[in-house]
């Protein structure tokens, strides 16, 4: 069986966060009561058995680090293959809405050339998603064609800004398109050979500045690149509106489920916090809680993280409360997402909107 | 030789008979308690926070899931390239091999464990108790008093002294008389099954106890009394913090509910002496828009669609709608229909109480595990 090793670009970031991404990639956001958005990417590979992983940083890294550590969690910590932590060379630029730059793959070949793998399955770490690779690596295998790009069809009416993938009827990708809307979305995932990769980055070593699906995208009359459907769901988070409706998804037991599966879970730095406990007097509806927190008051439609603390009278609706956060007794909030440890003064009221969700920046007291 | 100042020896191998359904299937240190824990992990918590990092866990009964849980004891950071937890069952030599016959017996059978590390003492543990206990505390005593053996001791109400084994000390603390559950108590000092023993003096003392075809091979009832009648400096360290035998169904239901309380004797939430668990990879837990839970300790992987008020819920707990769950403790990944409605009962692990059942009274303690139940 041929190998697969993965690349997981973490360094990339948008500017639809605002102080959620102030000292942090989106590849750290914090999402789903325990996890950060890379946890989903991360995951993805080791349960689909590829046990080598090398993960791009960004210019801040101290959250990367501190939560993948040695990779312990993800079963990474090992003597055969492991995490490896690579340089991305962004250090210093905001690259907005860049996938894969070349120059990143040019600049850690060694990794690459390590020997170790034949398919490097590259991912971004901003969907959330559970899927197993192993299909897609198979037909890759079986078909013998150098790339096979990921992708999902759109829903109608739904619009983000990304690749769009012209496909024949055999799943061939004959065109790509940078757009808003578009019917076969490419889901910052695909699968290449890895002497190709390695050929394509002597090739093209004078375009290190542009996007590897750029050059894809102006070379497919001499590439050929087969596509990889996922049906599943797919949460985005390219800004705040679909941060928030992604969280919110979570509440929906369907996508618990296959987010969430008992054979493919999703791992995450591990915390060991005591259960949550709800005193005398809490009320919570439709909500996804966890460990460590404590609520005295109303919580409904919300996604909770750990050690929250919501206190007697206070209601949160349709909220993201980051770990440690302390709404005081008689705060009302609906619509906020909180970074970690904000303090909401008693009393205090703060309401955003679907669209325009409220979001307090990290430490704040409010 | 290199040396470690002190080696836990924790005692995991009883079957916890007065456990009942409970410890059917697994050994008594493996028994959920609390939600996330394993009641080992209290004793191994407050070896990593008392500084111990070599801790030999004597295995007997149903061990599967105890290893299992134990791995390489990364989770209480006790993988440790010199130390850690080491699993240690019953084994055979060239001249055969048998089964541990007692407490004392099963130090006997690793002496060569414990002097590969060539401590100077040897801490002795049960792992079916509730405490947060800083055993450096006690060990210091130990030093102090040059004592052969300290004996963890806890007040207890002298009406109850009888179900204890109890010291009887002088004004230093000098135990002079070891009673195991005595009719008629002379002093309200129970000990807890807690020993530091000076390496060298225990070791004497299990090969000597060995060569004695009559011994029971048992702490409480040969090892102490022993080294009590030689003489040997014998003291009684009273330990003043919570502490809760869990090792029947009334107490661990009891001591679980206690956890419920405003201000529980016991702090899980105690981030200065952390407890540690291995039970840790479940996404948060769901609360359903027709689901409502007062009171109550929830564990992440819960889903809970159903009414849930005093009940403490372990990881991967499913109550489905319309159920209605009181005063009970549901252990992991196990599961109450549709409807039903249960009281006082501890579900055991991965059991599952079908729809529309109706489990429990308010005089009795129910236990259900698949395919049985019990009341006490």
């Amino acid at each position: 069986m041929n190998r697969t090793i993965g690349l997981l670009t973490a360094n990339y970031s948008t500017s639809g966060f605002g102080t959620l991404t102030e000292k942090r990639p989106p590849a750290c956001i914090p999402f789903g009561g325990r996890y950060r958005l890379m946890d989903f990417a991360l995951s993805n590979m080791v349960n689909s058995r590829i046990s080598t992983v090398g993960l791009v940083t960004p210019y801040y890294y101290r959250s990367i680090m501190d939560h993948v550590g040695a990779g312990k969690e993800w079963g990474l910590d090992k003597k055969e293959g492991g995490l490896f932590i690579l340089p991305g060379t962004v250090f210093g630029l905001k690259e907005e809405n860049a996938h894969l730059l070349l120059r990143d793959i040019i600049h850690n070949s060694n990794y690459l050339a390590r020997g170790d793998g034949d398919y490097i399955l590259v991912s971004g770490c901003s969907l959330v998603y559970n899927m197993d690779y192993q299909p897609m690596i198979a037909k890759h295998e079986l078909q013998g064609w150098p790339i096979t790009i990921l992708y999902r069809k759109t829903k109608h009416g739904e619009k983000h800004r990304g690749y769009y993938l012209t496909l024949d009827e055999n799943g061939t990708v004959t065109g790509i398109q940078q757009g808003k809307e578009g019917e076969n979305l490419f889901m910052d995932c695909f699968l290449i050979d890895k002497s190709f990769l390695l050929r394509f980055m002597r090739d093209f070593r004078a375009l290190g500045y542009m996007d590897f699906m750029d050059i894809v995208r102006q070379n497919l009359d001499m590439i050929k690149v087969n596509s990889w459907r996922f049906d599943g769901y797919v949460g985005y988070t390219d800004g705040l509106e679909d941060y928030m409706r992604s969280s919110l998804d979570l509440l929906n037991p369907e996508v618990q489920q296959e987010l969430f599966p008992a054979d493919r879970q999703i791992r995450t730095k591990i915390h060991d916090t005591p259960p949550a406990s709800y005193v005398p007097g809490s009320v919570v509806k439709n909500s996804m809680m966890t460990a460590g927190s404590v609520i005295e008051g109303t919580v409904e439609n919300s996604i909770i993280f750990r050690n929250v603390r919501v206190e007697k009278g206070a209601v949160v609706r349709n909220c993201v409360l980051m770990e440690k956060c302390v709404i005081k007794a008689g705060a009302w909030l609906e619509y906020v997402v909180c970074d970690k440890n904000v303090t909401i003064s008693p009393s205090t009221c703060i309401t955003g909107s679907p669209e325009h969700p409220c979001v307090l920046a990290k430490d704040a007291v409010i | 030789m290199r040396k470690k100042e002190c080696v836990a020896m924790l005692l995991a191998g009883g079957q916890g008979s007065r456990l009942g359904i409970l410890t059917q299937e697994i050994a008594k240190p493996a028994v959920s308690f609390g939600g996330k824990y394993r009641m080992i992990d209290f004793s191994l918590s407050n070896c990593v926070n008392s500084g111990i990092d070599t801790v030999g866990v004597l295995i007997q009964y149903k061990p599967f899931l105890l290893n299992k849980y134990l791995g390489t004891g990364a989770a209480w950071d006790l993988d440790a390239s010199w130390g850690g937890v080491h699993i240690l069952p019953p084994y055979a030599t060239q001249t055969g091999g048998e089964w541990y016959q007692g407490t004392a017996d099963a130090i006997y059978h690793n002496i060569d464990f414990i002097d590969s590390y060539n401590p100077e003492y040897v801490l002795i543990l049960s792992g079916d108790h509730l405490y947060q206990m800083d055993y450096n505390l006690m060990l210091d005593f130990h030093k102090l008093m040059g004592a052969d053996l300290t004996v963890a001791v806890k007040t207890v109400p002298l009406e109850e002294a009888s179900r204890f084994g109890i010291m009887t000390v002088n004004d230093d603390m000098r135990i002079v008389k070891f009673t195991e559950k005595p009719k008629e108590p002379d002093s309200d000092l129970a000990s807890m099954g807690i020993y530091i023993f000076t390496w060298s003096v225990l070791r004497q003392a299990l090969l000597r106890d060995h060569d004695d075809p009559q011994s029971d091979r048992d702490f409480g009832k040969n090892i102490i009394p022993g080294l009590l009648g030689e003489g040997k400096n014998l003291f009684a360290y009273v330990f003043s913090g919570y502490w809760k035998d869990v090792g029947t169904i009334p107490s661990y239901y009891a001591t679980q509910m206690e956890l419920l309380e405003a201000n529980p004797e016991f702090r899980l939430f105690d981030t200065r002496r952390r407890i540690f668990s291995n039970l840790n990879e479940h996404p948060p837990h769901f609360i359903g828009g027709e689901g409502c839970v007062e009171r109550s300790l929830v564990c992440n992987g819960c889903r809970i669609y159903g009414q849930v008020k005093d009940c403490i819920l372990s990881p991967g707990v499913t109550v489905e709608a319309g159920a209605v769950v009181t005063d009970s403790i549901l252990l992991p990944e196990s599961s109450v229909g549709a409807g039903a409605v249960i009281t006082r009962t501890i579900v055991n692990e991965g059991a599952a109480v079908g729809a529309g059942a109706r489990i429990g009274r308010e005089d009795k303690i129910t236990v259900v595990g698949d395919g049985s139940t019990m009341e006490v």
